[in-house]
């Protein structure tokens, strides 16, 4: 893993204005991302995992600029990218791509799969025989007949939409992908096919991936590291090994104990949350957590904890990570 | 192979011919039209008398075998009056669709695309002409831009082309948050080709159902402002005029307005027709 971060996220908020009646015209805000700092380095994967609603996907949609941050930079390459006008902005696109989770709205039914492919190619080249010729080698790489480049989305299945979508996403040689739950809507060996082959063009072209979902059995096959995120936040950051063996954010510990185990003798120590996730639009003061934390104290009621630096590149945001949880995973 | 195409997201076309042949509407309709059509086509290559031709001497014919809709006050042929008028009539309405189609379209993509100031003033002018009784308004901008086929076209563009922007603004929002809308706006695909490429493709079909109902409505206002005399004037036929020229002698000589009438409702019928038929084949969701 090279030094130099090829994406930075710096303390980046994003708030959505909710209007709460035409009448009053008084307006709620949703912190959807709220501080939120990363880094991605070349070649890596850096997974985000949560909750629906913790702002993973949000966070994913600044990145690519589908939506401006409120506040905050990102520095794609050092260069600030938040600031750009749409003529700047054109000359990123063809650094960062984005593979969708929804593979039947994600492909224009309207268009080939030939087209649909080419597309991102097309507004960085005009020299028609290349693209043809790249777009032939990508459905190679996703391993999709070329036979089918003239055939419309809806003669595929989910997962061969799914290959598509990735077509697409690399055809441009694009240095950073943000997988937007790409593998959420697709059965379970359909998964581990698309894990694979995002894998494999990761060993092929370096490329750096910003991995979200919810699925922490899939995040943990694909991620280098890991970031957990709880409304709004990054509560812990940590390789994936780390993270999957010696949690040390009690959400962490709940989230991990939640994935279904086959092996009998590890089960029965389940860790159940009780209550839903906050609401962003009223947050509770001090730690976003406490309500829900079995290791709840005063002071996390009051005062919000920062990541602190536990471990060579391992933060989390608790005020008693150490704390172990042995004895309620035993209890249980 | 099998993929479960949600009905949103299929193509209309594979069997869009057969869905076609199925629905009476549609079919009833489309025989009208392709008959008003020809004859508008070929109708004046074929009628027995010259439209305009005065005979003074043959005026107020009864319907014979020379003059099978009879003559009007002037002694010209009802019949090949008729035939011509439709030509006319479809002239003038498929100019107003074309130039309705294209502003509508643009101007609807850009308001719902672009959002904010461009959202606000079309749509702001679309509501200040929505105001109007549209016949009204026609009659206004005609009476002011004086009588005349252009002065029709231009009118009745006026009125229509609000309808058509709304109707492209609203399938436009549907479709604005779709994923593969911002697929194309992470590839760097300009707003223009994003509208062409991706929105326009998308939401053809409702545009023609509503194109081809609102046939039946230029039509009418067509023959609306030649009845009041503000449309297209003389001596080219048209039927509004020819029902208002017809009305006058209604108690002696039913035949001059009832001809050009009947030529005037079984066209818009026809139209309104292939309209809803267009429509139930087209439209998934009152597809049974």
């Amino acid at each position: 893993m090279s030094a130099v971060p090829i994406l930075r996220i710096e303390n980046v908020t994003k708030d959505f204005q909710i209007k709460r009646s035409a009448l009053s015209g008084e307006n709620l805000t949703l912190r959807a991302v709220n501080d939120v700092s990363l880094d991605v380095y070349p070649g890596e994967t850096l997974g985000v995992v949560g909750e629906s609603g913790c702002g993973k996907s949000t966070l994913g949609r600044t990145i690519l600029q589908l939506t401006r941050p409120t506040q905050g930079r990102i520095l794609f390459d050092g260069n600030d990218i938040t600031r750009l006008s749409r003529k700047q902005l054109k000359a990123i696109r063809q650094d960062i791509q984005i593979i969708f989770q929804d593979p039947y709205s994600s492909l224009n039914p309207r268009m080939k799969v030939r087209d649909i492919i080419a597309e991102p190619l097309e507004n960085f080249s005009s020299d028609r025989s290349a693209i043809t010729r790249r777009v032939h080698e990508v459905m190679e790489i996703v391993k999709l007949p070329v036979a089918y480049a003239d055939r419309y989305p809806h003669e595929f299945s989910g997962g061969q939409r799914q290959r598509i979508g990735i077509a697409r996403a690399i055809a441009i040689r694009p240095r950073l992908i943000v997988c937007d739950e790409a593998v959420s809507a697709l059965d379970v060996s359909v998964q581990a096919q698309i894990l694979n082959l995002l894998k494999e063009i990761q060993r092929e072209t370096q490329v750096a991936l910003l991995f979200i979902s919810h699925n922490l059995g899939v995040v943990r096959y694909l991620s280098h590291r890991v970031a957990v995120m709880y409304l709004g936040r990054v509560v812990e950051l940590a390789s994936e090994q780390a993270l999957f063996e010696n949690p040390k954010h009690p959400y962490t510990s709940a989230l991990l104990s939640a994935i279904p185990e086959a092996d009998y003798s590890r089960r029965g120590t389940r860790k159940y949350l009780s209550g839903d996730i906050p609401s962003p639009i009223d947050p509770p003061p001090g730690c976003p957590f406490h309500q829900r934390c079995e290791k709840v104290q005063d002071v996390c009621r009051v005062e919000t904890p920062v990541l602190d630096a536990l471990a060579p590149e391992h933060w989390a945001a608790c005020h008693f990570p150490n704390v172990s949880d042995k004895g309620i995973r035993d209890g249980a | 192979m099998a993929a479960p195409s949600t009905s949103q997201t299929a193509r209309p076309g594979s069997d869009f011919f057969l869905r076609f042949r199925r629905s009476r509407n549609a079919m009833i309709g489309s025989v009208i039209v392709a008959f008003v059509v020809l004859m508008a086509l070929f109708g004046p290559l074929l009628t027995p008398h010259d439209p305009v031709k005065v005979n003074v001497l043959a005026s107020w014919r009864a319907p014979d075998s020379t003059h099978w809709m009879g003559t009007d006050a002037l002694g010209r042929d009802v019949f090949s009056r008729i035939v011509l008028g439709g030509r006319v009539s479809l002239i003038v309405s498929m100019s107003v669709l074309a130039v309705t189609l294209t502003i509508g379209t643009v101007l609807g993509m850009c308001a719902a695309y672009f959002g904010g100031w461009v959202d606000a003033l079309v749509m702001r002018t679309v509501d200040i002409i929505f105001a109007f009784p549209e016949l009204i308004f026609a009659i206004l901008v005609a009476a002011v831009l004086g009588p005349g086929t252009l002065t029709v076209i231009i009118a009745l563009s006026m009125v229509w082309w609000p309808g058509i922007a709304r109707l492209t603004r609203s399938l436009v929002l549907g479709l604005r948050h779709e994923m593969f809308i911002e697929a194309a706006i992470v590839s760097g695909t300009p707003a223009h080709k994003i509208m062409r490429r991706h929105f326009l493709p998308n939401i053809v079909a409702p545009l023609i159902v509503r194109a081809s109902i609102g046939v039946g409505f230029i039509i009418m206002a067509e023959a609306t402002l030649s009845f009041l005399g503000i449309g297209i004037q003389e001596p080219e036929p048209t039927w509004g005029a020819m029902i208002r020229d017809g009305l006058s002698q209604l108690r002696t000589d039913p035949h001059l307005a009832l001809f050009a009438s009947l030529a005037l409702g079984i066209t818009m019928i026809g139209f309104n027709l292939l309209g809803d038929g267009l429509r139930d084949v087209l439209d998934p969701k009152v597809r049974n």
